[in-house]
């Protein structure tokens, strides 16, 4: 009764806020879940949970799955636009139950915080979690990596629902182990990409074997430590892979999984890992490939995560980088375009970007490729300077200014081609400035 | 041409804080200047290396698990180690190794992780994992009689005691322990701290220094440092310090 009674409560609060024109966020979910905590008990949901966690690509694959379920005209009910931890997700939730707490959808798919997995699924039904990886990420706010993939682990010793795990990844790939009685784990893999490097290029985590400590041995690194490995001691990563990613085409923007050929619209490793991890998810519901090629064909997120955009007949790239991989895959696509550009780097340190920016050091701003200029801003826009010409990289050709209007303006005063980069908290302010020029 | 040598103490261990920014910053301030940098690696597995021959041997950070897999190895060059600082070879320790090079390290549940040994410090864990000290921090440091403020970031549950000689006065943040006025160990050929940052890239009158300290020892000379355009580091260090202390330097 006290939870029928929070849904009512919370579907008026919400006709409320509609009416005023507030979105809402995590509001509701915040109310009710202060006002009681147990409350996911009350959902009953007839379709399958599709969760989706990782240190980056949450926000991207969570869609792409939704989309994918869309485009074979399946109704799906997601958290869409990233409201990724408990609040988050009951928020959504709330907005879509009946009064008595049912869902009607053929598929419910969430993106999770990582640490909030055993949180959400501690009382609500998991059919599936899709793992994508494991990165250094605002240590400060985060903690070390290890400490969350552990506490993912524990939450699975008890799992026995599909698993999805990058295979690529040992941190990822260890999960495949938390529970041997699951005979529900599908592992992915990305074969060898023309980027692909011999050796580590990028700061990484994956140096150990977590099961017996060996140094793993790799055969190839697509970046950071995203790459073919093995432990040589215990043969830890020699996994069978459910669904691989061959013939990858940079120019033409294609891959092929099970001999289907899929066209996209980005050429980004970072980016083929993600749907490689959609077409595994989206394939364990059997939703016909013709589906999946349709809706990767089409799919982009258009809110900085990889945003092509043509400012003043000028081609930009903008995207969201929080963390040393995220900088570093979005470098790792300037330097694989030989074309002439200059860079923008915008860099916050507010609280949710975390305090420390430390972690600029362990991004790769070697040998950049046709480079002519880089411009710097944000709170940290002098710290990023310093890391940028340390690297090498010609201090005459560096700009750096505090205040983001300057720098979106002394950015734009040519139309050679921009890649913007941004992190958390300066991504939709820089977007904003620069979406004013067009 | 001159040049120092540079070794780095388990780099693939040791990197979580970007704590590799100290060996591009000393690297590029002396090959801006036209002396050579030698940066050897040092890991578990690899051959033992000649400490002495280094003219600075550095470490830095690293996450709990690697911290412990490698104390083990380095224990077991203790004498090599203690004989290389005596004879004067420049100790730049950050953090994890700022501890380990103590006494000891005695860990939440009461275990210990027996240190090198080399400086009379010792660091405890605090019981609440939770509790750390984490923030922007800025120190009043004496270099050779010269006071400079010395801009980092710290992020470390072990609270260090014993220390004779303090690296700096903390300014604003916590130091050594929660609410310390002083952070880190200094002796003539060692700075040991907690200071991330990387500590040298906001800080460049520290890392000239430690450059012109180690060209001192290396050449027997008094060796001038040509100045460098430091137009980013003092934008930025002003921009800080008005932040952190409310102050205009």
């Amino acid at each position: 009764m006290k939870n029928f009674f929070i849904v009512c409560a919370m579907k008026i609060l919400n006709i409320a806020l509609k009416l005023f024109g507030k979105h809402g966020g995590n509001f509701l979910g915040k109310i009710a879940f202060d006002w009681n905590p147990e409350i996911f008990q009350y959902f009953k949901v007839n379709c399958p949970v599709i969760a989706v966690t990782a240190t980056n690509g949450k926000t991207m694959t969570n869609n792409a799955i939704g989309y994918v379920f869309q485009t074979a005209e399946k109704k799906v009910i997601s958290n869409k636009e990233g409201n990724n931890m408990e609040t988050g997700i009951l928020s959504t939730l709330l907005k879509s139950c009946t009064l008595t707490g049912k869902i009607k959808a053929d598929y419910l798919v969430f993106e999770v915080d990582e640490g909030y997995v055993p949180v959400v699924f501690k009382d609500f039904p998991l059919d599936t979690l899709v793992v994508l990886d494991f990165f250094r990420d605002q240590l400060d706010r985060n903690g070390e990596v290890e400490s969350l993939i552990l506490k993912i682990n524990d939450f699975l010793k008890t799992y026995t629902g599909n698993l999805v795990l990058n295979n690529d990844d040992p941190n990822v790939a260890r999960l495949g182990k938390a529970n041997p009685d699951n005979p529900n784990v599908y592992y992915f893999h990305v074969d060898r990409y023309p980027y692909a490097t011999d050796n580590m290029k990028e700061a990484g985590e994956g140096k150990f074997c977590p099961f017996c400590k060996t140094r793993l041995e790799y055969e190839y690194y697509q970046y950071s430590h995203i790459g073919k490995f093995v432990c040589p001691n215990c043969g830890y990563g020699n996994n069978e892979i459910y669904k691989e990613t061959q013939n990858i085409n940079l120019n033409e923007m294609t891959f092929e999984i099970d001999d289907v050929l899929y066209k996209i619209k980005s050429n980004s490793i970072y980016i083929i890992y993600n749907f490689t991890a959609v077409i595994s998810c989206c394939s364990l519901y059997h939703i016909d490939t013709k589906y999946m090629q349709e809706a990767l064909s089409k799919f982009e997120l258009n809110n900085g995560r990889l945003e092509k955009l043509v400012i003043k007949d000028t081609p930009t790239v903008i995207n969201l980088a929080k963390n040393p991989t995220g900088s570093n895959v979005s470098l790792r696509l300037l330097n694989e375009d030989d074309d002439e550009k200059e860079l923008l780097f915008v860099l916050n340190d507010n609280k949710a970007d975390g305090f420390d920016v430390s972690w600029i050091w362990d991004i790769n701003f070697d040998n950049l490729n046709n480079v002519k200029r880089i411009v710097t801003a944000g709170t940290r826009g002098y710290d990023i300077a310093i890391r940028i010409k340390t690297a090498g990289f010609d201090e005459n050709k560096i700009e750096a200014y505090l205040d983001l209007e300057q720098a979106v303006k002394a950015l734009y005063t040519n139309t050679t081609k921009k890649y913007v980069i941004a992190n958390y908290t300066s991504l939709q302010p820089t977007r904003t400035e620069i979406l004013k020029l067009k | 041409m001159k040049e120092l040598k540079i070794l780095y103490l388990y780099p693939d261990m040791l990197e979580l804080y970007g704590d590799y920014g100290n060996i591009q910053v000393l690297k590029y301030r002396l090959q801006k200047r036209g002396f050579n940098c030698i940066v050897d690696r040092y890991s578990i597995g690899d051959e033992k290396p000649d400490f002495k021959s280094y003219d600075i041997i550095f470490a830095g950070g690293g996450a709990d698990n690697e911290q412990s897999i490698l104390s083990e190895d380095l224990v077991q060059y203790k004498e090599e180690i203690k004989e290389a600082e005596n004879e004067g070879v420049f100790f730049l320790l950050i953090c994890g190794a700022y501890q380990l090079f103590g006494k000891y390290y005695k860990g939440v549940e009461g275990n210990i992780i027996p240190g090198l040994e080399i400086f009379p410090y010792y660091t405890e864990a605090i019981a609440d994992r939770k509790k750390r000290c984490i923030g922007n921090i800025v120190l009043n440091v004496n270099l050779n009689g010269q006071e400079t403020k010395v801009i980092g970031f710290e992020n470390h549950g072990g609270q260090t005691y014993d220390i004779p000689t303090p690296f700096g006065k903390v300014l604003f943040g916590n130091g050594n322990k929660f609410g310390d006025t002083e952070e880190g160990f200094f002796k003539e050929n060692v700075i040991a701290t907690y200071l991330h940052g990387p500590l040298l890239s906001k800080n460049p009158e520290l890392t000239d220094y430690i450059i012109k300290h180690c060209l001192d020892r290396k050449y027997q000379e008094d060796t001038l440092l040509e100045p460098l355009n430091d137009a980013f580091e003092n934008l930025c260090r002003k921009q800080l310090l008005a932040r952190f202390l409310n102050i205009d330097r």
